[in-house]
């Protein structure tokens, strides 16, 4: 029987202010499995992109700790953070950020490159991605071709070509109309799924949600389950 | 390892950046490109002006060891030939007659007086082959002359042909026997035989120069002490290494000058480019976030825009150094060795490739690109990836007020700098003064932009575009200072420049109407080794319709053998009143009883420390002749230094009668037209046709025309700073227009016309132009006055008044806010013409 | 006539004054010691020096002392110290058989302060570092200095002068006023240090000195002369010129010979043969030089067949690029005496 795999994410005694004082979270909790969906959803202004930026190593806690696949992020200095971001983490965001003067290849290919790998490598493995994602063959295209959903995709197929323990979501689906959005959730789900990834998505979208294995939601007493 | 670039994301980072906005790269690697291109042409141009003029000097020399020189032109008694002979060491030694000359055949002009002129060299062959071997052709005789190939030209004469030369007030006609086989091709010298130059030139018993060739096994420190031991007082020992020297403080000061503008251009071009990375590092701050969070080292983001600004700087040198090589090629041909200077005669130099001077420039455009970069990928690299993926470009917290000090300490530090005395004979704490003033106050743009437009922001009813352009302004003030930066820098310098030269001019034109006050001014051409004898001077005196005539005589003196000679002029000065002839600086001091006063020009303040009160030991008669200093008076025609003494003394101290110039006040009733020519026939033959007859008004035509082309360059050099300085505007307000496309888009989803939104950026044009027009005018008047009162005197050793051309201040400002609200609207246009939708829904 | 006055004294003023050369008279004589001193009046004038000296080690050296005066053709009234109214120049040339070439240098420079001059009074000659001087006591001391070489001797006249042709009026050519004063001094003793490198030595030896002036030299068709000048063992003393046109041909020809018993026989152009022999050609200049002629001499009763052989044939000397002659300057030697041959007009004619 092999050895159980660490949690993808392990979140415990989580505290984060503002710099206004305010306290966004205090003693949060949070264990997130390998391959576990979890949708975060929660009024605007709570801190869940907040949150996201502190289990990306992008902002630091007041307190608490988190693990990523069992490395802990506390204490880490700015280049180990961003060394684990590249090996670990997956980025899909709302606005896509997916970059105009680089082809759709290059920009899926981007973790790989980033970790040093070379185009010969990285390029095939790109093409690879477009094509479970239904953009086989457009591999030179630019960005400024591409739909919003198109855009969303390229994200996807970027945030798991290098397969993260964990891809963070924030709100992926949130300047897509609806169609487009589920269409999106159901690859976000596929592909995190085909590569043994674990997701967290934040979202203020219900059909966003209904996709997961678990939502929380996040309010100013920490995470709590939805009430179905 | 990890910590490293990755290389491939940084290539393709670069590539798809320059792909997407090539117009940005080419803008920002031209800046390097010119500044480069300016930098190596001027100091091309210098070095191989130099480097003829002294091939100039060692052919007329020849090539000897060593020199004795005459001090005055007037040479020295010949006995110290054989005396030198002599010595122990001197393995030969060649006497040589060498008088500035004038071909008969060539009447002299104000305008051309340079043409005709040659160095005429008397010298025995036989001692000359072993020591100045390149002076001496086939033998021309007795009657014969030996013309260098640019005499043979110049004066337009054939082999074989007769030919007139006047020197000396004396006039004889050679045979052209051949050509000066081993002289310089642009050195006008004319060599005859040094018994006919005595002879036939009043020269008999005189020497103006020995040229010495040592013993191979001579110890020349032994030869120079014991040569110096025999030295008569108007002669000096000359080296080739103080002939360097002399040569190099020619036009030293002139080319340090020049080399500096370079430099300021350069300077500029890297403002540009400074201005053009920081915005376009602003502008891709979400990319730059993006690549943190997806695990990019902050490291290796600063090094990838390093790389990226090195990478320009590479573009831009390389550009640059083949523009510069061409621009060299074009300024000498059409300007000449000394770019319209007239330091270096008239010869024309020739240009090679100096791969090591090119190196350097390249490589300094590289620094300058990568130091350009530096702090936008230090901003870059700061900046926190999660907020900087959310905002698109840096904005910043509009209630921050930037910081003034720093600014504000250059601004001192340039002050202090301005204080410090010259160092080895250059104003380089002047420059460096310069430089300050010019980093600080661009380092208080920011400050000054918030200063500026504070009372602005509170007028009320403005209309709605210049309310948006005035608030955008006063909030992002960084980014205002950056495209205030090239505006600044270019128009203080222009500024800084034309001041001085407007107030340089003025100075001169009043020096000039000072010294020009008789009807006619008679100058007899290469007169200095004799001149109009107390006959000529009684004959001309006598001329009718003169109301008085008052005659000088100039000689130079060689004061030191590493220095240009300086000018003594013998002038009917009144010693109660010397003011009356002379434009003095300060109070004269009564002269004590039993001194010989004379008057010095500011340079030999600075070059000889001839203060008031002082003496100074001149070589006059074949003596060196105690003096007092009396007074000091300004000079602009002679850059080493004249010096003025009552005519009378110089009868008394020299026993030389002799007159080199005359000024003549006509009868108010005589034709002034008429009486030049009768001028001309009451002089004695010979001095007729090498007299230059000049009316005030037209020399100082002449003279300020040859003030504006030795000022050429000046403002060729001003002009594409201020070109560039337009271009960074350019630049700037494309990348920020092209950056701000989804704030326009937004504006034009509220509401906002088109024709608002471009007329608020033209509005932000042109109060950007204003502000940095006016920062610039006060930055550039603070470094004029450095200019006038520090690098002026301490280089050319001349003072003057300074003069603020106002008109040209309006013009300047208006043409800045016009040119900035032109471009603003121009780059505009291009945000504009997009999609207003899609630009909202677009990240970047 | 009257009319033309006024021009020709503006052509006076303006052509120059040319020298006046002094002729060589057949009337005048040679009177000596007043003729050691130089002849300004001249057009030219040489105190020519020739000698074999022997050193310590048994080695041999021919030496050549050579001091010119010439009078150029140059304006008379300027008044200039530097006019070139005088030229001295000098050669002086060692001839080292090991070497097997001549080691020679050279002086030229315009007569005057001091520096460069030729005396009336008697032989003294300066030029530069260069001398060469007659003593109170009637002996002659030389310093030359060179490339590589240095002689400082002093010449003893153990004989009498030769007043050669009519007490010294020579003729050169077929007319009289082609023609020199010419004395020789045979038999020299010479005595003094001869200098090589940084080596120096003391030598002996016997020279010749032969002092002549001229205005009027050569004769139009000439193209060169050869002068050969031999000590005789026992005494005695030839003197050989023959000048020569440009097919090879005497021109003119002359010299004088004088027993061991001082008695003195002049020649006259028929009594001197030069056959030239089997020439060497210079590896330099491409000269064929008739290095080893046979002379025949008839004097009165009798016929002297003389075959003259150099020290070794390269003794040319190449003055060209200081503006002087190519010749050949040798010590040569022939049964029973010693000497020196001078060849001119070989490689180009000679210009006097």
């Amino acid at each position: 029987m092999p050895a159980p795999l660490p949690p993808a994410l392990s979140v415990s005694g989580l505290t984060k202010a503002l710099p206004g004082g305010r306290v966004l979270f205090s003693g949060l909790d949070l264990i997130v499995a390998p391959g576990e969906i979890i949708a975060i959803m929660g009024e605007s202004g709570i801190g869940k992109s907040t949150l996201l930026n502190l289990i990306a190593g992008l902002d630091r806690p007041d307190n608490g700790s988190i693990a990523i696949a069992g490395d802990t992020l506390a204490g880490l200095s700015d280049d180990a953070a961003t060394r684990l971001r590249r090996d670990r983490l997956g980025f899909v965001f709302q606005a896509f950020h997916i970059l105009p003067h680089l082809t759709l290849a290059q920009n899926i290919a981007l973790p790989l490159v980033l970790a040093h790998q070379g185009a010969a490598v990285a390029l095939p493995a790109a093409h690879a991605m477009l094509a479970k994602i239904g953009l086989a063959g457009r591999g030179d295209d630019y960005p400024a071709q591409l739909s919003g959903g198109e855009l969303q995709r390229i994200a996807i197929a970027r945030a798991l070509i290098h397969r993260p323990a964990l891809i963070l979501a924030d709100e992926p689906t949130g300047n897509l109309d609806p169609e487009t959005a589920e269409r999106i959730l159901a690859l976000l789900l596929a592909e995190a799924r085909s590569t043994g990834a674990a997701a967290v998505i934040v979202t203020h979208s219900d059909r966003a949600a209904a996709i997961a294995d678990r939502v929380l939601v996040l309010t100013g007493a920490g995470l709590v389950p939805r009430a179905t | 390892m990890t910590a490293g670039v990755p290389v491939t994301a940084a290539r393709w980072m670069l590539l798809g950046e320059w792909r997407a906005h090539p117009a940005r790269v080419v803008t920002a690697a031209l800046a390097i490109a010119i500044g480069v291109a300016l930098g190596f042409a001027v100091h091309l141009v210098n070095a191989s002006a130099l480097d003829s003029f002294e091939r100039a000097l060692s052919s007329v020399n020849g090539a000897a060891d060593m020199q004795v020189r005459a001090a005055t032109p007037a040479g020295f008694a010949e006995a110290l030939y054989p005396r030198l002979a002599r010595l122990p060491g001197v393995a030969d030694i060649s006497p040589v007659v060498e008088l500035p000359a004038r071909a008969a055949h060539i009447a002299p002009d104000i305008a051309g007086a340079g043409r005709g002129r040659v160095t005429l060299i008397g010298l025995d062959p036989l001692r000359a082959i072993a020591v100045t071997p390149s002076l001496v052709g086939r033998p021309g005789g007795e009657a014969g002359v030996l013309l260098s190939r640019a005499a043979l030209d110049a004066l337009d004469r054939r082999i074989g042909r007769r030919i007139t030369l006047v020197a000396a007030g004396r006039s004889h006609a050679f045979t052209i026997a051949g050509v000066l086989p081993g002289a310089s091709t642009d050195q006008a010298i004319a060599v005859i035989d040094i018994a006919t130059a005595q002879w036939h030139f009043g020269q008999l018993g005189r020497l103006q120069r020995l040229d010495i060739r040592l013993g191979s096994d001579a110890d020349p420190v032994a030869v120079r002490r014991a040569i110096t031991t025999l030295l008569p007082a108007d002669a000096i020992l000359a080296t080739p290494e103080a002939d360097a020297r002399r040569t190099d403080s020619l036009s030293r000061a002139y080319r340090v000058n020049l080399e500096m503008l370079a430099m300021v251009a350069l300077l500029t071009g890297g403002f540009l480019v400074y201005s053009a990375q920081s915005l376009s590092v602003a502008r891709r701050g979400p990319q730059f976030a993006l690549l943190r969070v997806l695990g990019l080292p902050r490291r290796a983001l600063l090094a990838q825009v390093l790389v990226e600004g090195a990478a320009l700087g590479l573009a831009g040198s390389l550009l640059g150094i083949a523009l510069g090589q061409a621009l060299a090629d074009v300024a000498v041909s059409r300007l000449g060795g000394d770019l319209g200077g007239g330091y270096f005669g008239a010869g024309t130099p020739h240009l090679g490739f100096a791969p090591g001077p090119a190196a350097v420039f390249a490589g300094i455009g590289i620094i300058v690109a990568m130091v350009s970069s530096l702090l936008p990928a230090r901003e870059a690299a700061a900046a926190a990836p999660a907020v900087a993926l959310k905002t698109s470009g840096a904005l910043g917290d509009p209630r921050r007020a930037a910081r003034l000090w720093p600014g504000a300490v250059l601004l001192a530090l340039g002050g202090l700098a301005a204080l410090a005395p010259p160092i080895a004979g250059l104003p380089l704490l002047g420059y460096a003064a310069m430089a300050l003033l010019l980093a600080g106050g661009v380092a208080t743009m920011p400050a000054l932009v918030r200063l500026l437009l504070a009372p602005l922001r509170r007028l009320t009813g403005l209309p709605p575009a210049l309310d948006l352009a005035l608030k955008r302004l006063w909030g992002a003030p960084q980014q205002a200072a950056v495209a205030l930066c090239g505006i600044v820098a270019s128009t203080s310098l222009m500024v800084a420049m034309a001041v001085m030269v407007a107030s340089f001019r003025g100075s001169v034109d009043d020096w000039l109407v000072a010294i020009l006050p008789s009807d006619i001014y008679l100058h007899l051409e290469g007169a200095e080794g004799g001149g109009l004898d107390p006959a000529g001077q009684a004959r001309l005196a006598a001329t009718p319709g003169i109301a008085s005539i008052a005659f000088v005589r100039q000689v130079p003196l060689r004061l030191a053998a590493d220095r240009p000679p300086v000018l003594l002029s013998a002038q009917p000065i009144d010693r109660a009143a010397p003011g009356r002839r002379l434009l003095l600086v300060g109070t004269p001091r009564p002269v004590p009883a039993g001194e010989t006063p004379v008057w010095v020009s500011e340079a030999m303040l600075w070059l000889y420390d001839a203060r008031p009160g002082t003496r100074l030991m001149l070589p006059i008669g074949g003596r060196l002749q105690p003096v007092f200093v009396a007074g000091v008076w300004r000079d602009y025609a002679r850059q080493f230094g004249a010096i003025a003494m009552a005519d009378s003394d110089y009868v008394r101290l020299s026993g030389d009668a002799g007159k080199s110039e005359a000024a003549i006040d006509a009868r108010p009733d005589t034709n002034i037209d008429r009486l030049i020519p009768a001028l001309r026939r009451a002089l004695p033959p010979g001095l007729a046709e090498q007299a230059l007859f000049g009316q005030p008004r037209q020399m100082r035509a002449m003279a300020l025309t040859i003030f504006d082309r030795s000022f050429a360059i000046t403002y060729a050099l001003e002009a594409i700073a201020i070109i560039i300085g337009l271009v960074g505007v350019a630049a700037t307000f494309s990348a920020q227009t092209l950056a701000r496309t989804r704030e326009f888009g937004m504006l034009r989803h509220i509401g906002v016309s088109r024709r608002q939104i471009g007329a608020m950026l033209g509005a932000e044009g042109a109060l950007l132009g204003l502000v940095g027009g006016l920062a610039g005018l006060a930055l550039g008047v603070v470094m004029s006055l450095v200019l006038i009162h520090v690098v002026n005197p301490q280089s050319f050793h001349w003072t003057m008044d300074t003069r603020l051309p106002w008109g040209l201040f309006g013009t300047l400002l208006t043409a800045l806010v016009v040119a900035a609200a032109g471009t603003a609207l121009l780059a505009g246009r291009r945000a504009l013409s997009g999609d207003a939708v899609r630009a909202v829904r677009e990240d970047w | 006539m009257r009319r033309l006055a006024p021009l020709l004294l503006l052509l006076a003023a303006a052509a120059p004054v040319l020298p006046d050369y002094a002729p060589v008279r057949p009337e005048a004589p040679v009177v000596l010691p007043r003729d050691h001193g130089a002849h300004p009046a001249f057009r030219t004038e040489w105190w020519y020096v020739t000698g074999w000296l022997a050193l310590p080690d048994g080695g041999r050296r021919g030496f050549q002392v050579t001091f010119f005066r010439t009078r150029p053709p140059v304006d008379q009234r300027n008044p200039s110290a530097f006019a070139a109214k005088q030229v001295i120049f000098a050669h002086a040339a060692l001839s080292d058989p090991a070497r097997g070439r001549l080691r020679h240098d050279q002086r030229i420079a315009r007569a005057g302060f001091g520096l460069a001059d030729a005396a009336t009074r008697d032989t003294a000659l300066v030029l530069d570092d260069w001398s060469l001087r007659r003593r109170r006591d009637g002996r002659f001391v030389t310093h030359v200095a060179g490339d590589g070489f240095a002689l400082d001797l002093v010449l003893t006249p153990t004989q009498a002068a030769i007043l050669q042709g009519r007490s010294g009026y020579s003729q050169k050519g077929p007319d009289p006023r082609e023609a020199s004063y010419y004395f020789s001094l045979p038999h020299l003793a010479v005595s003094g240090t001869l200098g090589e490198g940084r080596q120096r030595t003391p030598v002996t030896g016997t020279a010749w000195l032969d002092r002549e002036w001229s205005s009027t030299l050569l004769n139009r068709r000439a193209v060169g002369w050869d002068w050969l000048g031999l000590n005789m063992d026992d005494g005695g003393a030839l003197t050989l010129f023959r000048v020569r046109d440009g097919q090879g041909r005497p021109v003119w020809a002359g010299g004088s010979w004088r027993d061991k018993a001082g008695r003195l026989t002049i020649l006259k152009p028929g009594d001197v043969i030069f056959s030239p022999g089997r020439p060497w050609r210079s590896p330099r200049t491409g000269t064929a030089w008739p290095v080893s002629p046979t002379i025949t001499v008839t004097l009165p009763g009798r016929r002297l067949v003389l075959a003259v052989v150099p020290l070794f044939p390269d003794q040319e000397l190449d003055s060209r690029r200081g503006g002087g002659p190519l010749y050949w300057e040798g010590a040569v030697s022939v049964p029973g005496g010693r000497g020196y041959l001078e060849l001119t007009g070989y490689g180009a004619p000679l210009k006097m």
